[in-house]
This record gives C-alpha cells, structure tokens and sequence, in this order.
C-alpha cells in the first residue's frame, strides 16, 4: 500500500517535471528579414539576433528585435534607417507579444508541420498595432522551427519617408520570420 | 575659352558624381576592429547600467568590455560569447557578443570560465541582454 503511493507521487512528480520543462521554447539567435520592394530600388535588411519565446502551453509567444542589429547591404542605408526611419536612439527595440491561437493543434511531441495562427500587437518605433498572420511549426528531434511572412505599413508605425525619396520605397514592407526555438532547460 | 570652362564644369561634375557614388551611395561599413573604443567598461558595470536604466549611453557605440565569459553558444557561422548576470523567461541573461568569423577557432579553443577583453559594437539592450557586436578579441 505504502509502495503504491509512493510510485503514484513519483508519478505524479515526474509527469509534472516533464510537461514543464517543456513548457518554454526559446531562441536568441532568430532571423527576422525585411523587405521593401520599391519601384527604383529593393532594399533588404536582416537581423539574426532576435530573441523570440513560445509557451508551448498557453501559446504566448514573444519578440524582441533590437533595430540597431539589422545589416543592410549598403552602410548609408542602414545609417538613414538608424536614424531618419526608425530612429533607434530613441526607440531601440521592437517587440512582438501575442498568441498562437490555435496552440493545441500543435503537439510538441510529434514531429512534423503544423499550421499555426498568430495575433498579437508590434510595437516598432513607439507604436504599438495589432498583427494578425499564419506561420508554419515544424516540430523535430531538436524543437520547434517557425516560420512566418507578413507585411506592414510604414504610415501605422509612424515612420516617414521623406519626400524626395518617397518614391524609392514601398509603403508596405515585408516581414519574413524565420526561428529555431530549444526547450528552456529550467 | 568658354568650351573650355564646360568642359572643366563637366569634369567637375562627374568626379563629384563618382565621389559620391563610391563615398556617400557606396561607402563601406564601419570596421569596428580597426575603431577606437568610446567607452572602456566591464561587464559587471555594463550589465548594471543597462539593468539601472543607464546604459542608454552605450547604444551604437563601440566598447572595450572585460569580463568572465561563463559560456559560448556556438552556432554554424556565429560564435557568441555569453556573460551570465541572470536567469528569466528566455533563459540565461546578460552580454552576449558575437565575434568576427576570424576569431571563431580562438574561442573555440577557450577554456570557461575565462577572463577576457574585447572590443564591439554594441546594439543596445533588448529587455534580456545586452547585445555587442562584430567583436574582436583583444586578449
């Protein structure tokens, strides 16, 4: 009798230990890209030191972007980004918090692509608004990559294209998410 | 004469062109291993700052950091040294500076913890970590 509960309460315990420990996600090195498809000129940057979280359980998943770690092509570009466009002095970091809707479709347990879907509010620039986007998981041995494109208007950030050059970039940018999240040993 | 002064405006105009293709349109990126360091910190003091609401200073600029780097998080191109002040939702917290590719198989070879100086740029603080990058190492 004795024996049997203790093997319940072992149970018990180790079945708690196990689902939280896989219970966070994490990535600090996520690539997030973006691209402006302008009539003159295309202009790509990337930023591979992005920190994102998803909680396996209640579908929370966050972003954290620092703008001065986007790498242009060209120096003057990323310069004019830095300080006339996204002004990262004053506004360093971006940040995604929101929720994978549809969590319980994804088992963390099977590997495989699993469809997902996100909502949250972006903040870049000091202005917060609402996304709405699908992404893939892809759950393997490892953990879980996603991946997800969506587009953003420059005008619901705030951000101003000065007009001599309003006709070289695109009013829309395209986001392109692409991460590679562990389980946070805890 | 006046043929002449065209022609001197035209090559005028055309270096001015090329210079500012090449120097202002084309110019290169900063080399922050051959920059000098605006700021000369630890990682403690760095840390700190930034956690204190301080460090606000240090964005965009190029350190010189010393520190004990407690471990690597080696991925295929990128090596990233991590100072641990830190523990919260996305795992360990503190410096994380990742290297010019050259210094990869020097890192690679350190024995943690390790007492180090390097020199970055430094991208700011993201809520978690402080962010440096391009770094060398000096010793």
């Amino acid at each position: 009798m004795n024996m049997k509960r203790i093997l319940v309460v072992l149970a018990v315990l180790l079945s708690f230990t196990v689902s939280t420990q896989a219970q966070r996600y994490i990535t600090k090195s996520g690539n997030i890209t973006f691209f402006s498809d302008g009539p003159l000129e295309k202009i790509e940057a990337v930023n591979n030191k992005v920190n994102a979280a998803l909680d396996s359980q209640s579908g929370m998943f966050v972003f954290k972007v620092l703008m001065k770690s986007f790498v242009f092509e060209k120096a003057l570009m990323q310069e004019h980004f830095n300080e006339n466009y996204v002004e990262s002095d004053k506004y360093p970091v971006a940040t995604f918090k929101g929720k994978v809707t549809n969590i319980s479709d994804v088992n963390f347990n099977k590997p495989g692509d699993y469809q997902a879907k996100v909502t949250g509010q972006l903040t870049i620039h000091g202005q917060t608004h609402p996304v709405k986007t699908t992404g893939t998981f892809t759950v393997y041995d490892k953990g879980v990559k996603g991946k997800s494109q969506f587009t953003i208007k420059l005008i619901d950030y705030n951000i101003e294209i000065p007009s001599i050059v309003s006709g070289k970039i695109a009013k829309e940018i395209l986001i392109t998410v692409n991460i590679d999240l562990k389980p946070l040993k805890q | 004469m006046i043929k002449k002064i065209i022609l001197a405006i035209l090559i005028l105009g055309i270096l001015g062109a090329l210079y500012g293709w090449f120097f202002v349109y084309n110019k290169p990126h900063t080399n922050f291993e051959k920059s000098k360091p605006d700021f000369e910190v630890t990682a403690t003091g760095l840390y700190n700052d930034y956690v204190s609401g301080k460090g606000n200073r240090y964005n965009g600029k190029v350190l010189k950091l010393t520190g004990t780097v407690k471990k690597t998080d080696d991925g295929d191109t990128l090596v990233t040294l991590v100072f641990v002040f830190n523990e919260g939702m996305f795992g360990d917290e503190g410096i994380r500076c990742t290297l010019l590719p050259k210094y990869n198989p020097q890192i690679r070879k350190l024995t943690l913890p390790a007492t180090i100086t390097l020199k970055g740029f430094c991208a700011g603080y993201n809520g978690t970590d402080v962010v440096l990058e391009q770094c060398s190492l000096l010793k």
